[in-house]
């Protein structure tokens, strides 16, 4: 039987062998990496180069069929996800009524299979989000749980689990004219004396009710990220997205749903260098892969973050009537952390 | 208990970095990150660079205002900690004629 390293490297030939044309000829832009296609992919197309690259590969049921067929049934076989790392190193993704997905050990490909009754839409959150980020990691790269606004030229980014309200506090952000950088995962790089972070898909993921309030976007006929949630998918326009790499100003780390839904006031705390370090540890997207180099990885990486950027623990009442007050507390502590450099302008923020 | 003639070091597959004046530390091994006040951060590092637990006493004794039973007991305590975490081990004191030159 054919083996998944002998699929990997099929799929490789069968790229290389089209070269540029059809094994891999759409090239777009997204978290600093060049992503390379077979398939056509909602993203903007490769117009800066990139730091790292992947590329993928639509693949049939049978290269996933001998995946799965190799590791018996490690992971759980019946729960809407499924993720086993495989003896080669490469790990298998499954979502159940999704797709399915299979990253190489070096992070350099990724085999995909879009289930029928999956749309293109939906399919794309999961490709370019969960499974891209075994990529990513794979290749040395610490992606963090984050979305990120861009304010008067400096990214803002909102770090916290899934729950926690990351999309709805960028969603009233974009209604007083902040630029949206990423949605849900957060790539980051050092650059001299600064972080520089880099544009996600151009999609804000949403319930109808904040879309509505906060991007005037009516409900009818959008895609449901998955059948089991009423979270919206939601294209976001070149005027309101920003396309190209900006320098991170600040990181407010969000206060667990449990403990924002206690607090009586908007609280925007500093946070000692060994509390922003847990934090930012905390907000790791992708905590599958956990073998020793990476561990070592997110250690330094968090500890030389704490010190080139501000982690800061922002907690609020969880109520959309609320978030405007919430967007104009960040403002107020970036003004207040910048000074006249950022030129925060006035009624900028209704 | 161990005693304060041994000399402690960082035990494998454990990392440690300073953030700001206080030190986080990984446990490989079992996963568990640690933070350490900036008390505890002196401690560690008089503790881990210092040729025995004796010789790092002697010169927090010295730094701090503290009474020598108390240094002892709050030393031991931290020690008996770092130790049940597995984060440092304990061994016999490098003689220096026998260090690598």
């Amino acid at each position: 039987m054919t083996g998944v390293k002998d699929l990997l490297e099929t799929a490789t030939n069968r790229s290389s062998s089209f070269g540029s044309g059809a094994g891999s000829r759409y090239r777009y832009g997204v978290y600093g990496m060049v992503v390379s296609s077979d398939t056509p992919l909602d993203l903007p197309s490769d117009a800066h180069g990139g730091v790292a690259r992947v590329e993928c590969v639509s693949a049939p049921d049978i290269a996933f069929l001998a995946a799965t067929e190799s590791v018996g049934g490690e992971g759980d076989t019946e729960s809407w996800y499924r993720c086993v790392v495989l003896r080669d190193g490469s790990t298998y993704v499954r979502w159940r009524t999704i797709g399915e997905f299979l990253v190489a050990a070096d992070g350099r490909r990724i085999m995909f299979r879009r289930y029928d009754r999956a749309s293109l839409e939906s399919f794309q959150v999961y490709l370019l989000g969960q499974a891209l980020s075994f990529a990513l990691v794979r290749q040395g790269f610490e992606p963090l749980h984050a979305t990120a606004v861009v304010v008067d030229r400096h990214a803002v980014a909102f770090l916290g689990s899934n729950a926690f309200g990351k999309s709805s506090l960028a969603a009233s952000f974009l209604e007083a004219g902040a630029r949206l950088l990423t949605d849900d995962l957060l790539i980051l790089s050092e650059s001299g004396n600064r972080v520089l972070a880099y544009p996600g898909p151009p999609r804000l993921k949403l319930f109808p009710k904040i879309a509505r309030r906060f991007l005037g976007q009516d409900a009818t006929n959008r895609v449901h990220m998955n059948p089991d949630t009423d979270k919206l998918i939601l294209p976001i326009g070149e005027h309101r997205r920003q396309g190209r790499p900006v320098a991170l100003e600040a990181i407010y780390a969000l206060a667990a749903p449990r403990d924002a839904c206690r607090a009586p006031y908007v609280r925007v705390e500093n946070l000692s260098p060994r509390e922003a370090f847990l934090e930012l540890l905390k907000g790791t997207f992708n905590r599958r892969l956990t073998n020793q180099p990476r561990l070592a990885r997110q250690f330094d990486f968090a500890a030389r973050l704490t010190d080139l950027v501000a982690v800061k623990k922002l907690t609020y009442p969880r109520a959309i009537d609320r978030l405007r007050e919430v967007r104009e507390a960040v403002r107020a502590d970036l003004a207040r952390d910048t000074g006249p450099a950022l030129n925060v302008q006035p009624g900028f923020l209704d | 208990m161990v005693s304060f003639s041994e000399r402690l070091t960082v035990a494998p597959d454990v990392l440690f970095r300073l953030v700001g004046d206080e030190g986080v530390l990984l446990n490989l091994n079992t996963t568990l990150y640690l933070g350490l006040n900036p008390v505890g951060t002196r401690m560690w590092n008089a503790l881990t660079s210092a040729n025995s637990i004796q010789a790092a006493y002697d010169a927090l004794l010295e730094e701090y205002e503290v009474g020598p039973a108390q240094l002892r007991a709050d030393l031991e305590e931290f020690i008996q900690r770092l130790l049940g975490q597995k984060l440092i081990v304990a061994g016999p004191v490098i003689e220096a004629s026998h260090e690598p030159a």
